[in-house]
């Protein structure tokens, strides 16, 4: 008895010092939100009908966002939101990107471990949804064998597997929606919140509810494991939004009932949602989308070419050096960019140097990205360019007393550009291509505004084809450069 | 007696890997003369004009060019091989001329760039140099668009904008048609009746004739025979020299 006293003792000496040490340090979120007035929210924004934009006005809304800003009014602030794909937010909310998920997380014992959840905000129970056509599906263990789309950190991933399915990872509901539709999987499960809007909001009579899982669900909010204070706070700003029948309403707005209460609704809602022609949908999506291509990729497209250019000379030079170290050095780093793929290298820049006390924000952390990329790429280009100017070139300069940078700036480098061109334009063309992968890393760039107006419309291939246009013309108006560029290093060479 | 001599070289040696292209090199240009340096292909003439200028480093021996001296029994500094190469201003066989720059700019840049003199004066220089190689009227061309004769005239104007104390010749009309060559030495004829010191490593055997003033023949790394033309191409004592010149005169 004693002893077991003077354990629970230590134990909670322990955990106070735990506790004043994570508390102790820099002022608490909680004051820090109501300091600044804003609480940072990730959320996917193409999660319909709970996070969104709204096909008319391109505004962030749905069932989450609202909820979430109720909260955030309670606790005196306005919500900031971050948007990521889901698979993302987890990385970004454990990296400060934000402070916040407000995405339909599911409670799970999981995610009680790992992040500090809210209470829950809407309860609902997970269906299988599968081609109209299919009878092979009339219960969860049906799916064993087949194959099913699910987002591949969301709970209804491990409940398919669980019984047995294949599991293909895909961005979002929308996504997995539209495979089972193509025949690609058999089915997808999520929760019936999701699939009563689906149905509402598209009519679509070529997919249906199979079965319920038997799995009833509460979705909370997640913050960082340590963030209890800001989580009571929320708590109780929900508690008050039910009392005040806050929630209850908005709720009704989106699904016709009061889902934030125990009892799960089942039920179709009654009117179609108007349905916006594919025209001027991609009317519609044209200017943001022409936007982000000028704001976000071609920025990242030239900032990162110039950088890479510079980083790629300099790497060049010391691989053609004699001093020592230095061309092993850039040997080693020409083989890292080149033997890792690019998305990794993102990754590492931006979800895994805020471990090292290194956070960038999305752009910067792209542009790092891109450019240390280019540079891997293009030294192996400006090197072997470089070799290919005579050697009497250099004789010449040094007979005429130059310096190795003068030699270089003077003489090299304007006739190496002539053999660098080609190549580098190829480096170049690619880049603008690759720069679709910064919307992995919450940039909003082209592809990133094509998504977000896809997802609540289904209108996947008008909107890719819209994207896919734009980089054709700016690739196409970028080779059209590299015809001039050379036409121009030609004219002084006898053909 | 050596104090009037403009270069000196001295027990010069100069290996690649196994092969020892230089065996000991001894010779002395006076200012104002033209040395010309023969022999057979692999003899070591070209090594030790480009030892001359530092393009080639060798193991041993001493080059003095004017005031200045390097002893190449410690391996030079970057800094000393660019004192010891402002002393002189190179042709080469394969000109060498920058080819995105123009004739001008070719004349230019290292007066400009290198010796930071005033441009105006630069350019009304290179443009004279170029009237007096025969090529004022090419000065905005581009090398690609003139002859073979015109480009190593222009690369001779390139090495007198120098200014330099000694100018090098590494085969200057080795790579030229022959009709061409006739311009190109004459070029050199004039600039030699000028007061230029030169050294030139050539296989014209009547240019060394009429315009050296002294001869070197160089053979397996060493000067085998040395004097005036008249002695050297004439009258030579060496039973090698006689066969190479018996070679390049008669090759039927």
């Amino acid at each position: 008895m004693g002893r077991a006293t003077a354990a629970v003792a230590a134990l909670l000496a322990v955990l106070g010092l735990a506790a004043a040490c994570s508390v102790g340090g820099p002022a608490s979120t909680l004051d820090e939100v109501r300091d600044s007035g804003v609480l940072r929210v990730g959320t996917e924004g193409t999660y319909t009908p709970f996070s969104y934009h709204d096909p008319a006005t391109n505004d962030l809304t749905g069932y989450d966002i609202e909820v979430i800003t109720a909260v955030a009014d309670r606790l005196g602030a306005k919500p900031e939101f971050v948007e990521a794909p889901f698979d993302a937010l987890f990385a970004s909310l454990v990296s400060d990107r934000f402070d916040v998920v407000a995405n339909q997380v599911t409670r799970n014992p999981e995610r009680e471990g790992k992040y500090a959840l809210s209470a829950g905000y809407t309860f609902s129970e997970g269906v299988i949804i599968t081609r109209a056509a299919d009878s092979s599906i009339s219960e969860l263990a049906d799916l064993k064998g087949k194959t099913t789309a699910q987002s591949s950190t969301s709970n209804w991933a491990g409940v398919a597997k669980e019984a047995g399915a294949e599991v293909e990872a895909v961005e979002g509901f929308t996504q997995a929606v539209t495979l089972v539709k193509q025949g690609r999987v058999d089915a997808t499960v999520n929760d019936n919140l999701a699939a009563l809007e689906y149905f509402k909001t598209t009519q679509d009579a070529s997919v249906r509810v199979a079965a319920p899982t038997g799995d009833s669900s509460e979705q909370v909010f997640a913050l960082r494991q340590d963030e209890t204070e800001l989580r009571d706070a929320i708590n109780s700003s929900l508690r008050d939004l039910q009392a005040d029948g806050t929630l209850a309403r908005i709720s009704d707005k989106y699904f016709g009932q009061d889902v934030s209460r125990g009892e799960a609704a089942t039920q179709t809602a009654e009117q179609p949602a108007e349905r916006q022609s594919t025209w001027q949908l991609v009317k519609d999506s044209a200017g943001p989308m022409a936007l982000a291509t000028v704001k976000a990729t071609l920025p990242l497209t030239l900032i990162s070419f110039v950088l890479g250019l510079a980083i790629a000379l300099v790497v060049a030079l010391m691989r053609l050096s004699s001093v020592p170290l230095l061309a092993p050095l850039a040997r080693v780093y020409v083989s890292l960019i080149r033997g890792t793929p690019l998305l990794v290298q993102l990754f590492l820049i931006f979800y895994g140097l805020p471990a090292l006390g290194l956070t960038f924000n999305p752009f910067t952390a792209a542009v790092i990205a891109f450019s240390l990329n280019v540079g891997g790429y293009a030294a192996e280009v400006i090197r072997s360019a470089i070799l290919s100017v005579p050697k009497g070139q250099w004789e010449a300069a040094s007979t005429i007393g130059m310096g190795y940078a003068t030699t270089l700036r003077r003489v090299i480098l304007p006739q190496a550009a002539r053999t660098a061109v080609p190549p580098l334009s190829n480096t170049l063309i690619s880049l603008v291509k690759d720069t679709s992968l910064a919307s992995v890393v919450l940039v909003t760039e082209l592809l990133r505004v094509a998504q977000v107006a896809a997802a609540p419309t289904f209108q996947f291939f008008a909107l890719y084809g819209v994207a896919a246009l734009y980089y054709w013309v700016i690739c196409l108006v970028l080779s059209f450069g590299q015809q001039r560029v050379e036409r121009r290093l030609e004219r002084f060479v006898a053909r | 007696m050596s104090g009037s001599h403009l270069v000196e070289v001295t027990g010069l040696h100069k290996r690649f890997g196994d092969h020892e292209v230089l065996r000991g090199i001894d010779f002395t240009i006076d200012a104002g003369t033209v040395t010309v340096l023969i022999g057979s292909s692999g003899s070591g003439k070209t090594t030790v004009l480009r030892c001359l200028n530092g393009l080639e480093v060798p193991e041993e021996g001493r080059v003095r060019i004017a005031d200045v001296t390097l002893d190449f029994a410690t391996r030079p500094g970057k800094r000393d091989l660019g004192r010891l190469r402002a002393q002189s201003a190179m042709v080469f066989q394969a000109h060498n001329l920058f080819p995105h720059l123009s004739v001008l700019q070719n004349v230019t840049i290292g007066p400009t760039v290198v010796q930071r003199r005033p441009e105006a004066e630069v350019r009304e220089e290179a443009l004279r140099l170029l009237d007096q190689v025969g090529l004022a009227d090419k000065a905005g061309q581009h090398p690609f668009q003139l002859s073979g004769g015109q480009q190593q005239r222009v690369g001779i104007a390139r090495a007198l904008a120098q200014r330099p104390q000694l100018m090098l010749f590494d085969e200057p009309t080795s790579a030229l048609d022959p009709e061409l060559v006739g311009e190109v030495l004459a070029v050199m004829r004039d600039l030699a009746a000028e007061g230029w010191t030169m050294a030139v490593v050539t296989h014209e055997i009547r240019f060394a004739q009429s315009v050296a003033d002294q001869v070197l023949f160089l053979d397996g790394g060493v000067v085998l025979e040395h004097g005036p033309p008249a002695q050297v191409l004439a009258d030579p004592q060496q039973p090698r020299t006689r066969t190479f010149l018996k070679r390049i005169l008669d090759p039927i």
